[in-house]
């Protein structure tokens, strides 16, 4: 009880720290930081902007940013799926592009109607996330190899494996990305119009809010869940009690892929349309970020993805708008998280606080 | 000021939220004498040493040092006072050499050039002079990760030495340690004694106090009950006072009435996870009703045993079989539900999951069955239904009732949790491994009773121990360890304490131990 408010607490405390720090920075470089925050809520479609371009208001603004939280719920649950069984799963990103590129060229340029299309998509990028997360689970529990070295290195390998083909087979010679996918694979819905104005459907946000409350209820309710976080906190343990060690291992691994590859396939697929060869998302790592200020919790991290991702979303808007370099949001991200990787010393100080009062509340008491 | 005494801890309270620690314990102690601090686990003695060495502040009270007043706020005040401490976990760098270790953050001092470097010469001199001073032998060139627990255990005390501790605290100093090197331990205290430093011990072993403390302050749930003098005090009524009723220092033990062989150990060779064979061809059996004691020397290969009948370990070659049938080639589950239980040596990295609530840790051996899963969900409320009636029957105390993370609970409800969780299991064979460690008086009595109850009840009990006592109490058969084979099995009646200590040693019952026990010092 008192150590989930405390849990809440630091990630408010932390959050402080960074936008305090980072309004330290934009006061001396003589910009307004409230003007400046206000700008990345306007660049996310959570504060009216001054004007629009034609066709576009705030609704689409709001959309386009839900539409790229998506895929950033699915990563950061992938990680902390992995990390409450006590492995480290640092290769989100090249999970998710293995997904996106397999459903890339296998759905993505067919000529399937949209019914069949939007769910094989989710399927595949499901199954081949799956694939590669059990793939590294096992390596970890047949050969011991640890699965931070096999994930940076599984990462490399689908990144160029994947540049290689995009680039001989998939090129669009302009973009130098591979071609658009056809629409109706895609999970954000392109420039519908509500209201007057052209909107991005993220249709994979109904899936990542299902995605919570399943890892939740996996890791709350479930015994499989139980098994997996007893392998976390003490695998001797575990393994006395019966737990096979390396099978659950393997499970996480392949939920944890799983979930990647939905992120994946949310962000191939849905938020860009295309696969840029070479690069890996960014999203696999800023998941990890995130996954840590939610507290490893899949409702913390719902709210955390929403929150960082104002910061980076809006940091466009806010550059352009008040001159300020957009690495900013960078910078007050990163203080986010130094503090919440400090934040069990910031708990611990809490409850000696704690402590502390009730010690002179018992005092009190003793008085009268 | 005249003052016999060179410490004092006057009328101190120590409280935490939810329990008093100390309430209102005073202590003095005089320069040059034995004082031991005895209570069950949780009575308040290591919080009080706690409060001297600096680690906790007291809420009420004051402490004096050579009459003094002081306000003792760290560690380094404390030995800034001439006081020192050997606590029960050791604090040393594991690849520095006992002289490195022991010079640590008050090095002697030489130029490299210009540079200013450690003097390991000088440091290496410094040590041998200190150890052969106080009787402490040492090489201060090994490095501290090859020595063994007795050995670390003297540069910890080399440590306050170095540092011209005069209060020299120890913290149940002989919970890791074998009869023998207790002895030595016990010779060492007393030699500091004489040589003029004033000694307080942390314990709750009466027979320690007994052979080597001059007073003996008696603690119990943070209170002091009365400070005796050991000449003249009696050991029942000494235990009576430290767990609060009278209790019977001998169990009630019924003669064994042995039913069919339970175990079947056959040819038994297993190897530890770093491959080295650590039990080679042991077989033996154990009967229903029957408690096989196996003692040794900690490292003998007792433990591999018991992990290799559990699942733990694989078997090298070698049969197990339970009830006639095979199990060697079973899952650590499956064992368990042939009728398996295991209390591990580990208690805390194996036998439970710290970070797991106390009605988890206890739904461990059923948590996958019905009525505790049904459709995969985990049913919470017969989780907690099943806790508070263990909870109740084996009085397992703890903060928070079934919710307590059992990381804050105290190592002796930690261990009726793991005993209670085995026990109600009902099984057929149950393992004991080191069943007792670090627990006091009152604990201990409850296990032993425990174990002697599932013996009576048909079960078919392994003991593995090192407290040479404890074997010598509760079992009907010893079978004696040595360097991965079993010397020696008989009836335990027809064992002299003495002739298993030599055995352990691994020599015959007619040799001496002595000379195999110094060339293992070595």
């Amino acid at each position: 009880m008192n150590s989930r408010k405390d849990r809440i607490r630091t990630a408010a405390v932390c959050i402080a720290a960074g936008l305090l720090v980072g309004a330290v920075i934009i006061l001396l470089l003589g910009k307004n930081p409230l003007k400046a925050y206000f700008n990345l809520l306007q660049g996310c479609g959570l504060a009216p902007k001054g004007k629009y371009a034609s066709g576009k208001g705030m609704i689409t603004d709001l959309l386009s940013y839900v539409d790229s939280v998506t895929p950033i719920i699915f990563a950061a649950l992938a990680v902390a799926v992995a990390m409450k069984t006590g492995l480290f799963n640092i290769g989100v990103s090249g999970q998710m592009l293995f997904a996106g590129f397999l459903a890339t060229v296998t759905v993505g340029y067919s000529s399937l109607p949209a019914v069949i299309a939007k769910p094989l998509v989710i399927l595949i990028g499901i199954a081949a996330g799956a694939l590669l997360g059990s793939l590294v689970g096992w390596l970890k529990y047949r050969f011991n190899i640890n699965e931070v070295v096999s994930t940076i290195m599984i990462n490399y390998i689908v990144s160029y494996v994947v540049s290689f083909f995009i680039q001989t087979r998939y090129i669009d010679t302009v973009s130098r990305q591979s071609k658009l996918i056809r629409g109706e694979a895609r999970l954000t819905l392109k420039n519908v119009p509500i209201a007057g104005y052209k909107c991005d459907i993220p249709l994979a946000i109904v899936l990542a809010l299902a995605a919570v409350i399943a890892v939740h209820y996996l890791m709350h309710k479930r015994t499989l869940g139980f098994e997996l976080k007893a392998v976390g906190y003490s695998p001797k343990a575990a393994g006395y009690a019966g737990i096979g060690v390396g099978r659950s291992i393997v499970t996480s691994m392949m939920i944890s892929g799983a979930l990647a590859g939905l992120a994946g396939v949310s962000y191939y697929l849905g938020y860009l349309g295309s696969i840029q060869p070479k690069v890996l998302a960014s999203t696999g790592f800023d998941s990890i970020a995130v996954c840590l200020v939610g507290g490893s919790e899949p409702v913390g991290i719902l709210g955390a993805s929403f929150f960082l991702q104002i910061i980076s979303k809006g940091s466009t808007y806010m550059s352009s708008q008040s001159g300020l370099e957009s690495e900013i949001a960078s910078v007050i991200t990163a203080v986010i998280l130094l503090s919440t990787t400090m934040s069990t010393v910031l708990m611990e100080f809490m409850r000696r606080r704690r402590e502390s009062r009730e010690k002179r509340r018992a005092e009190n008491d003793s008085d009268q | 000021m005249d003052n016999e005494y060179i410490l004092e801890m006057l009328h101190i309270t120590k409280r935490f939220p939810g329990i008093v620690a100390n309430d209102d314990v005073t202590i003095q102690v005089k320069k040059g004498e034995i004082y031991a601090l005895l209570g069950e686990n949780g009575a308040g003695k290591s919080t009080l040493m706690s409060i001297l060495y600096g680690m906790y502040e007291p809420d009420e009270g004051e402490i004096r040092v050579r009459g003094q007043k002081v306000e003792i706020g760290s560690p380094s005040q404390a030995a800034g006072l001439s006081i020192g401490m050997v606590h029960q976990h050791f604090t040393l760098v594991t690849d520095f050499t006992i002289a490195e270790n022991i010079v640590l953050g008050n090095e002697p001092m030489t130029k490299f050039g210009f540079l200013p470097a450690v003097d390991l010469k000088k440091a290496n001199q410094q040590i041998r002079e200190l150890s052969q001073k106080y009787g402490l032998e040492v090489d201060p060139t090994a490095v501290v990760g090859e020595i063994g627990v007795s050995v670390q255990q003297r540069v910890e005390i080399l440590k306050m030495l170095y540092r011209e501790a005069e209060i020299l605290i120890f913290d149940e100093p002989t919970a890791f340690l074998t009869p023998q090197e207790i002895d030595s331990l016990l010779n060492i205290i007393r030699n500091l004694r004489d040589s003029g430093k004033t000694i307080i011990l942390i314990t709750h072993k009466l027979d320690e106090v007994k052979r080597v403390a001059d007073r003996c302050a008696v603690l119990r749930r943070g209170k002091l009950i009365d400070v005796r003098n050991v000449a003249d005090m009696d050991t029942r009524e000494i235990a009576s006072l430290m767990v609060g009723s009278e209790i019977s220092l001998e169990l009630d033990k019924q003669p064994m009435n042995p039913g069919a062989v339970v175990l079947d150990v056959r040819d038994l060779t297993v190897a530890n996870s770093e491959g080295i064979e650590m039990v080679k061809d042991v077989s033996f059996q154990i009967r229903a009703g029957e408690i096989l004691a196996i003692a040794g020397v900690s490292g003998n290969g007792q433990t591999e045993i018991a992990d290799a009948i559990a699942g733990l370990l694989p078997v090298r070659s070698g049969d197990i079989l339970l009830g006639g049938e095979s199990i060697t080639g079973l899952s650590i589950r499956e064992r368990a539900q042939k009728g398996i239980s295991y209390i591990p040596e580990d208690r805390h990295n194996v036998g439970l999951i710290l970070d797991y609530d106390l009605e988890d840790n206890l739904g461990l051996r059923r948590y996958y069955r019905e009525p505790f899963t049904k459709n995969g969900n985990l049913q919470e409320n017969v989780f907690r239904e099943y806790a508070d009636k263990l909870i109740d029957k084996y009085d397992i105390r703890s903060s928070s009732g079934a919710e307590t993370i059992v990381r804050s609970m105290s190592g002796g409800n930690q261990q009726k949790a793991i005993v209670a969780r085995e026990i109600e299991e009902g099984n057929p064979l149950i393992i004991f491994v080191q069943p007792t460690r670090g627990l006091d008086i009152g604990a201990m009595q409850r296990i032993h009773k425990s174990i002697l109850h599932e013996r009576d009840r048909g079960c078919a009990v392994l003991l593995i121990s090192l407290e040479l006592d404890e074997v010598m109490e509760l079992a009907d058969t010893i079978a004696v360890i040595y360097n991965g084979r079993i010397g020696k099995t008989a009836p335990a009646d027809t064992f002299t304490k003495q002739e298993v200590g030599a055995y352990m040693m691994g020599v015959g019952g007619q040799q001496n131990a002595e000379g195999k026990e110094r060339e293992r010092n070595e």
